[in-house]
């Protein structure tokens, strides 16, 4: 083996055509899953982060969607795949989780019929080994009772529990990698939690790298092992979970953490402004008309160089550039209200019993 | 089980309906004066009789002399037992001339029945999976051009292109021949073709906007992350849930042009089933005839919408029957 | 800033314009409606047997023929009489509203004329309804003519076997059609032309008395379910399933057989088994808008059930209401057609179905007679679906994102 990483996106660039002109969604972005880690995708709604995942084995639909760059995945470039290629890979070796249980499962099919559906495209076995190893694979994501189950429709579940489902699906055919794209953002906090937990369980188990989306750094804190920040389809900052959330450097950041209750001041009522226009995105950095330490040259040009602050650590802003002073941006707000994910642990309930 | 109870509370219900269009019958009938008796009495005027004897006579022959509730019964009775008299234009019982009548209905009605289902909703899929496509304008034209054409009159234009100027099929619809042979095939493909025509435009415009929401549905992404191809995802993920509110107008579509045009169709081409049979009834007072005829398209029309209730709630896993 | 819609606007906002205004529309509709009413009455108790009514009117008054001169001769009856009050409805109703709120017409315009077909079938409509409403004014009924019977259409020639007496020219064995008649005659010598735009008023006579009652019906039953709830709900809508599983057709051809029944009939009997679908729409409709929040906040404000129903659920229905009786009306054509052409029709109306059915016999030598009032009554149904489809793409926000190519 090689010591390239299980996924490797470089320079993703996805566009689509609409009405008000080519919007730009994705722009040239970089990041990497190595297998059995997390890497968690991070930004607003509209940052460009689901339509980066969903580039990847090109589930994005052309036209009007328009997908460049390089995507390698075990030695393999997807970008140079032709679709029945893809179709081996997605399901198989890529499969994703979706933000919303309740409109990602087929209300017309039952349960068992769904992850069969996933398991019998892939693999050679018949009927009755695709449905014995769908019990077991809802046994294994928590459903209690699954072979009586199995025969549920959709509705008959509740929204955690079809999260659950979703995951079974996901994992019936042993991914390498899951993208699990908000997927307890739908949920209840109390099932958000069980879910978490069961997904980094099952990355252990299954040896598979997440790529994982979400707007909430809670969430983050807690399952991260690499993060990459997105803004408004460019890379804002990247790197381990211990980096960004210790020391982070870009002002979008810093921001994003300051959102968190416990971290920023008291007063700190989100982010003033909101997204640019993915049509017509600004000059210079995608931050800048929103950042409140701007200078001239930050509106000027494309996106700034990133800088590898520590190994692996890379930030996207002019102020850590030769002849800047970092120093402007200030202190970086500090992680005070963050509990230990470890402590946490202990306090949260075991079992699933009231899940929905 | 629920399913099961669902399904009996629907019988009873149509049964509830037919009781109710039948009740309605017989008051029409009661309200109005016999045109029989009417007959009567001026036969019997004409033959120098009394009229007003006449009148009697042909009362106590028909029953009518008898009360109100009493005369509701028995017409109720002899409904459902299906007793429903000697029809004097055709000189046959009533019952026996409507299977005439069905039967060569039948031979036109099943093919375009059969054409409509199957064609229709792949034509509405393949439109919405297109869409937008010359071949999806094309079959949208199609359509409306189907939908807004009454069928009559196509009928007569065809007849008239087809029969009289180009001669390629014959104008007089034979009794006579096999019901599968070349020549029947012949002188039904035209009504076949109006029928399906007119009743196709609705079922691919619903399939085509109802599957047009599900092939943007996020379980068809889910599809497509788990490794579908886009025809299987079409073939179940789209196809399976439009069946559902396709079914509603499936239905009522079938029957709204089985009970508005078939009529029309069979005066138009000359066929001597049951549209032709109610409409010589009509024409030659056959007063039983056209009650007759009267009830099987209202007894068709009630268990359609029986079957179209229970393939809604079939179809739809999601309905809950104790909710009704 | 997003655009109001239908669906979005709390009517009970717009009072400054709508509230009042329409109220003007009230006062101005009953007033028109009781002066044909008073004409009606009028008609009856003092107009003689064979006068009409104008003529009786202008002697009463002392105006002499003045009336006639104007070309206002017609003597109307009581499906006229109707068909009037209707008119004034769509005006007082629809159009002024739709005058009165230029903004809110303005957005809808410009989303309906995206929608190319539906502005032909809309330009097609407005040629059936003037035609339908000035044709009797400026042309005399068709009259019969045995001698000019079969002439053909203008451009276009018979064999002059085929023909009594050629109108136009004979050149070489065969007759040509004449600008006397433009779309020549029947068998009876009636011109084809006159009798497709005297079918017009029929059409439109159909249309716009049947939609009224549907509606009248629809919405009252559709609304007193929804707010009486409890058993008067279930029976309510117990009866609106009988209603919809009534073969109308059939049921009517009853009628017929043992009453004898004209147009008058005809429009009441479908129309009072049509309202079902437009029952359904409004109640479960008046169920989703008494959850929304302004008409609670109406409620908490002390306004009664009627109030409710009148200034929101109705408003907000409305153009649903609108498209689902605009896609009702080819029905009713239709059937009208149909029964003509079996013979069952009101033999004493000149219904395009009529026409069909007349020229039927003469089909292979003089097919204009059936094609001219069968295209006629094709375009007009396509151009009533096309414009109920339209209206659901335009009032359905859904569809915008969609459309918007």
């Amino acid at each position: 083996m090689t010591d390239e990483p299980l996924l490797r996106v470089e320079d993703l660039t996805t566009t689509f055509e609409t009405d008000a002109g080519r919007l730009v969604a994705v722009d040239g972005i970089d990041f990497s899953v190595e297998a059995g880690e997390t890497v968690c995708l991070v930004g607003e709604s509209g940052s460009g982060k689901t339509v980066a995942t969903e580039s990847i084995t090109r589930l994005i639909k052309e036209p009007p969607g328009h997908i460049e760059g390089t995507v390698r995945f075990e030695g393999r470039d997807l970008a140079d795949c032709a679709e029945p290629e893809l179709r081996e890979i997605r399901g198989a070796d890529v499969a994703h989780v979706f933000q919303n249980p309740q409109d990602a499962l087929n209300h017309c099919y039952t349960v068992g019929w769904q992850i069969a559906e996933a398991i019998r495209i892939h693999e050679d076995v018949g009927r009755s080994e695709a449905r014995a190893r769908a019990i077991e694979l809802l046994g294994r994501v928590g459903i209690a009772t699954p072979g009586a189950r199995i025969d549920d429709y959709p509705h008959q579940f509740s929204g955690g529990e079809k999260q659950r489902v979703m995951i079974a699906m996901a994992l019936s055919t042993n991914p390498d990698l899951l993208v699990a794209d908000e997927p307890t953002t739908a949920l209840d906090v109390t099932v958000q939690a069980q879910i978490l937990r069961l997904l980094d369980e099952l990355k252990t188990e299954y040896g598979m790298g997440v790529l994982f989306i979400t707007h909430d750094l809670g969430v983050v804190s807690e399952i991260a092992d690499r993060i990459v920040v997105l803004y408004a389809g460019k890379v804002m900052e990247r790197g381990s979970a211990a980096d960004v959330f210790e020391r982070p450097s870009h002002p979008y950041t810093r921001q994003l953490l300051g959102c968190l209750p416990g971290i920023g001041p008291p007063s700190a009522g989100g982010i003033p402004g909101t997204l640019p226009d993915p049509t017509d995105p600004p000059e210079g950095c995608r931050f800048a008309p929103r950042c409140e330490h701007a200078v001239e040259a930050c509106f000027e040009g494309g996106q700034p160089e990133a800088v590898e602050r520590s190994p692996g650590h890379r930030v996207s802003c002019i102020h850590y550039h030769d002849g800047y002073d970092e120093s402007v941006l200030g202190e970086p707000p500090t992680r005070l209200g963050l509990a230990d994910p470890k402590a946490e642990e202990d306090t949260r309930t075991g079992g699933d019993a009231d899940d929905g | 089980m629920g399913l099961a109870r669902y399904v009996v509370l629907r019988v009873v219900w149509a049964a509830v309906v037919s009781l109710v269009i039948v009740t309605a019958t017989f008051v029409l009938m009661a309200a109005a004066p016999n045109p029989a008796i009417q007959e009567a009495a001026t036969q019997a005027a004409l033959e120098g009789g009394d009229p007003q004897q006449a009148v009697e006579r042909e009362r106590e022959l028909r029953g009518l002399d008898e009360p109100l509730h009493v005369r509701y019964l028995d017409f109720l009775t002899s409904i459902y037992t299906l007793e429903w008299g000697w029809s004097d234009h055709r000189s046959q019982p009533v019952t026996e001339a409507l299977v005439e009548g069905l039967y060569y209905t039948a031979q036109y009605s099943i093919p375009w029945t059969v054409l409509t289902v199957l064609i229709g909703p792949l034509v509405g899929v393949y439109s919405a999976a297109n869409m937008y496509s010359w071949r999806d304008h094309a079959a949208t034209a199609f359509a409306f051009f189907g939908y807004a054409i009454p069928n009559f009159f196509f009928g007569i234009v065809l007849l008239l292109l087809f029969g009289v100027w180009l001669d390629w099929i014959p104008v007089v619809y034979r009794t006579d021949v096999a019901v599968f042979s070349l020549e029947n095939a012949r002188q039904l493909a035209l009504p076949v073709f109006v029928l399906v025509t007119g009743s196709i435009g609705a079922v691919m415009r619903v399939s085509r906007n109802e599957s047009a929401e599900f092939r943007d549905a996020t379980f068809m992404k889910t599809a497509k992350a788990k490794g579908v191809s886009p025809f299987r995802a079409y073939a179940y993920h789209v196809m399976r849930p439009t069946l559902v509110p396709l079914s509603t107008t499936l239905v009522s579509q079938l029957l709204a042009i089985f009970l508005g045009s078939s009529l029309l169709v069979e005066v138009v081409f000359g066929i001597p089933g049951l549209g032709r049979l109610t409409f010589e009834a009509l024409v030659a007072q056959d007063t039983n005839l056209v009650l007759g005829a009267t009830f099987v398209f209202t007894f068709v029309a009630v268990i359609g919408n029986l079957l179209e209730d229970i393939a809604f709630s079939v179809l739809d896993p999601r309905i809950s029957y104790d909710d009704r | 800033m997003p655009p109001e819609r239908f669906d979005r606007i709390d009517w009970e906002e717009h009072a400054g314009s709508s509230g009042f205004s329409a109220s003007i529309n009230t006062v101005a509709f009953v007033l028109t409606a009781l002066s044909v009413l008073a004409l009606a009455g009028y008609d009856r108790l003092f107009a003689a047997e064979r006068e009409t009514v104008f003529g009786a009117l202008a002697r009463d008054v002392g105006v002499g023929p003045r009336f006639e001169s104007l070309g206002i001769g017609a003597d109307p009856g009581a499906l006229e009489y109707l068909f009037v009050i209707t008119l004034l409805l769509f005006v007082w109703y629809l159009l002024a509203p739709l005058y009165q709120n230029p903004r809110m017409t303005r957005y809808y315009w410009d989303r309906f004329t995206r929608n190319r077909p539906a502005v032909v079938s809309l330009g097609w409509l407005f040629v059936v309804f003037a035609g339908g409403l000035l044709g009797p004014l400026l042309l005399s009924a068709p009259q019969q003519d045995v001698l000019a019977g079969h002439q053909p259409p203008v451009y276009l020639s018979i064999d002059a076997s085929n023909v009594a007496r050629c109108l136009g020219e004979t050149v070489g064995g065969r007759c040509h059609g004449t600008w006397r008649y433009p779309l020549g005659t029947t068998q009876a010598g009636e011109g084809v032309f006159r009798n497709v735009v005297y079918g017009m008023t029929i059409s439109m006579q159909i249309a716009f008395i049947t939609t009224t009652i549907v509606a009248a019906i629809g919405i009252t039953f559709g609304t007193v379910s929804a707010y009486a709830g409890g058993w008067v709900d279930e029976a309510l809508m117990r009866f609106v399933d009988i209603v919809l599983s009534f073969p109308t057709l059939l049921f009517f051809l009853l009628i017929l057989y043992i009453y004898g029944a004209g147009l008058g009939m005809f429009i009441l009997v479908f129309s009072l088994f049509a309202w079902g679908g437009t029952a359904r729409y409004v109640r479960s409709k008046a169920l989703s808008i008494a959850e929304e929040e302004y008409v609670d906040a109406a409620r908490i404000s002390g306004a009664s059930t009627y109030r409710v129903v009148r200034r929101h659920v109705v408003p907000n229905t409305a153009s649903s209401i609108i498209t689902q009786l605009t896609l009702l009306v080819p029905g009713f054509l239709l059937a009208e057609a149909q029964l003509a052409f079996l013979g069952l029709g009101d033999s004493g109306i000149n219904s395009w179905g009529q026409l069909i059915s007349a020229g039927r016999s003469d089909l292979a030598f003089a097919p204009w007679i059936v094609l001219a009032p069968g295209i006629v009554l094709f375009l007009t149904i396509l151009a009533f679906n096309f414009l109920g489809d339209a209206l659901l793409d335009a009032l359905n926000p859904k569809t915008e994102a969609e459309r918007g190519r």
